[in-house]
């Protein structure tokens, strides 16, 4: 019996059928006009070393810079004259040379900030230094084009404030069918079947009653349509990216109505003894990517899908005396997709004789003009209430 | 006070009240209520923990021997757990509830986390020890912990080639704010705590030649400066005041900042940075009371569960149980996702945490099914699959007795103006008059169960 057959057919069927009139009407809205191309965000949190990421191996001032953390030549994979791979990335290689990788560099904002806390919010709200906003850039696009709350998941307990519009969030799940079943097991459905929706207000109160009714449709959609049978085996265990991958991977193929998945890779934050901590980060991101986009393949989803990668700040040039670095400004940003305009490196490394006062990396790319590229020519929406600095679109789609 | 304002001030301050305590302290004055807590919180009392199982881990053995280090790290994990259970029963129990909320407090803005039992078990010690006491001792102790000097690699901060860990932290999340501060402060004021270091023993070791001894510039100030002297200035800005007290508003009263109400802290707090006088301001406040400040806030999973506990004595017989809550309720005691804390607020809302919360009185006191199957480490635990509904539950001992006595001849309206501080909603306020009149068992889970209970 197929599974949509037998929610019918049992008790289930009945509780869904008790839905209180102001959900219908929640249920009933237009179609969507979010459109069928995906966006995946994967954020390396900490501030990745991107200087030991893409490394400069020719480069005299980045050796002399950091002694004892500067990555060998024999420990690279060369890329152009200029510019090589940390080994880590070798799973990799074959989407850089298939023209499916694209390696922006300097990217950042004015006046950076070099708070893991302050910068995070920054690029997930797309606000400057000066003004930051309250809700997420992810958020504004639900608020301009989404209709659903499913529209952008956080494969996560938590959810990021980049998922956080002024009227609608995003969801956070890790496992759909887990989400479902203690739903039905919960007092959700005989609270909502009391609740008075004109008593709903912006305040904490509104907001768990509105969470109630966002996870009670959600839950119903993703149990019906993500399906089991797309739930690849080939991840890799034990790391957190690429568990959560495998179920972007198993959402995309079952081609749900969400545009924006979201996932995050802690542990960069490497001030200390960096050489194999950042490592072994690198390897778990690369190993998990590459499956990912092997699954995408499979399924044929990888050409609606665009990956965007990056890391709240770069780090110092200059390492310290244990072995590590400190925050620093810009750093480069990885866009993969099947179709880009500008694969390889976009541009070039600035320069490391040209640092700001504080000895980091100084920005060439606004991070927002890579946010509206996407919206623009990717999710082929208006940059319009989403960006406020109005930047202009860049190349690389 | 009216029995709301009391059960206001206890849950801010503490973790709430039974229906007859609340029903003894209605006669009470506002400063003789807020002066029972301060009285009540004075000792300090640390955790108690044995740690004598370190003694098969002496200095000299470990020094040499891998083996041996890998077993102490693995033992102190499991200690360090055990410890995590101490100190919510202590939440539970404790006659001192202010300075316990307090240290609560603190340990989220002084976060740091460490696995070696005796380096935990001595921070918390010090968190409680100048939980209301004076902050700039307070900011001086914490800088000298030895689990502070790992988490933020201040015992690798030399002279020549600083770490800017711990000094960016000092400024960015203990005492300024970012923004408050340039570039500059942060690798002067690293410079100036080279040389700190600790003993095996957790004891703050200053080593001399690790120390830059030269002159730093900090806050329009020169001279040779060591981390003590930076603290002080750091101070003397008025800005640290200001940021505490922000701080502390937005745990205690509001997320919303009344900037009114924070000049009158500031002026209370600054120079003296005396806690104790502080909080009694906050709380003798008639601002405190305002309409906006009751029952506004989300509770965090610790006060969900130890506020269910104070009304019902519950007691878990699996630790595990324990830990399990904590990881899928996202507030792991000891275990702060970063160094900037628990964000609290909304962010403790998700739809999985939100089902859980809803359903955690019937977990507990009708030990009913639930469906969160894990998997993994604590540190790494995963939700993996469902099992069928009746094969997971709770094993814990409710002492029922106890709450009877409690509820004695208190009415459900009683019983609901205990539990719950925000405005119901209406429609949810119609199913409340389903329920009858009584103070049962069911209606007590069902009253837990409401949205409205999440709130305090």
């Amino acid at each position: 019996m197929k599974r949509r057959n037998f929610i019918k057919n049992t008790a289930l069927a009945t509780s869904m059928a008790f839905v209180p009139n102001f959900l219908k009407g929640l249920e009933s809205i237009m179609p969507s006009t979010v459109g069928h191309r995906n966006l995946v965000i994967i954020h390396l949190q900490g501030g990745n070393d991107g200087l030991n990421t893409i490394v400069p191996y020719n480069n005299d001032i980045y050796y002399k810079a950091r002694p004892y953390i500067a990555i060998k030549k024999n420990k690279t994979i060369k890329l152009n004259d200029e510019l090589a791979f940390h080994k880590s990335l070798a799973p990799l290689k074959h989407l850089y040379d298939a023209g499916n990788l694209s390696i922006i560099n300097n990217v950042g904002y004015p006046n950076p900030s070099r708070s893991h806390f302050v910068s995070s919010d920054i690029w997930q709200t797309a606000s400057d230094h000066q003004t930051i906003l309250k809700s997420g850039w992810i958020g504004r696009y639900l608020d301009k084009n989404g209709k659903k709350p499913y529209n952008a998941i956080q494969i996560n307990d938590d959810l990021s404030l980049a998922l956080r519009g002024e009227k609608r969030n995003g969801i956070a799940t890790k496992n759909a069918k887990q989400l479902y079943r203690s739903l039905q097991e919960s007092d959700f459905n005989t609270i909502l079947s009391y609740y008075d929706k004109n008593h709903l207000t912006d305040h904490n109160l509104g907001y768990l009653y509105q969470t109630m009714i966002d996870s009670k449709s959600s839950a119903k959609y993703l149990y019906e349509n993500a399906l089991d049978g797309k739930l690849s085996k080939n991840y890799p265990k034990n790391s957190s990216l690429s568990s959560q991958l495998k179920i972007v991977g198993q959402f995309i193929n079952s081609r749900l109505d969400t545009s924006v998945y979201y996932t995050t890779l802690g542990g960069f934050d490497t001030h200390a003894a960096q050489i194999n901590k950042h490592q072994n980060r690198l390897e778990i991101y690369a190993e998990a990517v590459d499956v990912f986009v092997k699954d995408l393949k499979r399924n044929n989803t990888f050409k609606d899908t665009l990956i965007l990668t990056f890391s709240e700040f770069g780090r110092r040039v200059e390492q310290n005396f244990s072995n590590g670095t400190d925050h620093g400004a810009a750093n480069n940003v990885f866009v993969i997709g099947k179709n880009l305009k500008t694969a390889g490196f976009y541009n070039d490394l600035a320069s490391l004789n040209d640092l700001d006062d504080n000895g980091d990396l100084k920005y060439e790319i606004d991070f927002r003009s890579v946010y509206a590229t996407i919206l623009t020519k990717w999710m082929n929406v208006s940059t319009e209430g989403i960006i406020s600095s109005n930047p202009k679109a860049l190349d690389f789609i | 006070m009216t029995n709301r304002e009391i059960q206001h001030l206890y849950w801010r301050a503490g973790y709430g009240l039974k229906p007859k305590e609340l029903q003894a302290l209605n006669s009470l004055s506002k400063e003789d209520l807020v002066n029972d807590l301060f009285l009540k919180s004075e000792p300090i009392v640390p955790l108690k923990k044995d740690l004598s199982f370190l003694k098969e881990y002496p200095q000299n053995r470990l020094k040499n021997n891998i083996e041996l280090r890998r077993e102490l790290t693995k033992r102190n994990r499991e200690e360090t757990m055990i410890l995590n259970t101490i100190w919510l029963k202590r939440l539970e129990t404790t006659p001192r509830i202010l300075r316990e909320r307090m240290t609560l407090f603190w340990a989220n803005h002084f976060v740091c986390r460490d696995m070696a039992t005796n380096y935990v078990l001595k921070y918390n010690t010090t968190l409680r020890t100048h939980a209301l006491g004076n902050f700039k001792d307070f900011v001086k102790a914490i800088s000298k912990e030895a689990s502070m000097m790992r988490y933020l690699n201040l015992n690798q901060n030399r002279k020549n080639s600083p770490n800017e860990n711990f000094a960016r932290e000092l400024l960015e999340l203990f005492t300024l704010g970012e923004g408050n501060y340039s570039e500059k402060d942060i690798k002067e004021c690293s410079r100036a705590f080279t040389g700190y270091s600790h003993l095996f023993n957790g004891d703050y070791n200053f080593i001399k030649n690790r120390h830059d001894a030269g002159k730093k510039r900090f806050f329009g100030k020169e001279g040779h400066f060591v981390g003590d002297d930076i603290i002080d200035i750091i101070l003397e800005q008025k800005q640290c005041a200001r940021y505490i007290c922000e701080k502390i508003y937005r745990y205690f009263v509001n997320t919303d900042l009344n900037q009114n109400h924070i000049d009158k802290m500031v002026d209370k707090f600054y120079g003296n940075y005396n806690i104790d006088n502080l909080m009694r301001f906050v709380f003798t406040s008639d601002w405190f009371y305002n309409k906006e400040n009751i029952g506004t806030k989300i509770k965090s999973p610790i006060d969900l569960i130890v506020g269910i506990q104070r009304v019902v004595p519950v007691y878990f017989t699996n630790n595990k149980e324990l830990f399990k809550l904590q990881t899928l309720l996202d507030q792991f005691l000891f275990d702060q996702p970063n160094v900037a804390g628990w964000k609290g607020g909304k962010s403790w809302i998700t739809t999985n945490s939100l089902m859980l919360r809803i359903k955690l009185p019937s977990m507990i006191l009708e030990k009913e099914s639930y469906s969160y199957q894990t998997k993994g480490g604590i540190r790494n635990m995963r939700i993996v699959s469902v099992k069928n509904k009746y094969q997971e539950k709770l094993k814990v001992y409710v002492d029922w007795k106890a709450y009877n006595k409690s509820v004695k001849k208190v009415s459900l309206d009683m019983l609901k103006e205990t539990l719950i501080l925000c405005e119901i909603n209406k429609g949810t306020q119609r199913y409340i008059n389903s329920f009858g009149r009584r103070s049962s068992k069911k209606n007590l889970v069902n009253l837990m169960s409401l949205p409205e209970y999440q709130m305090c």
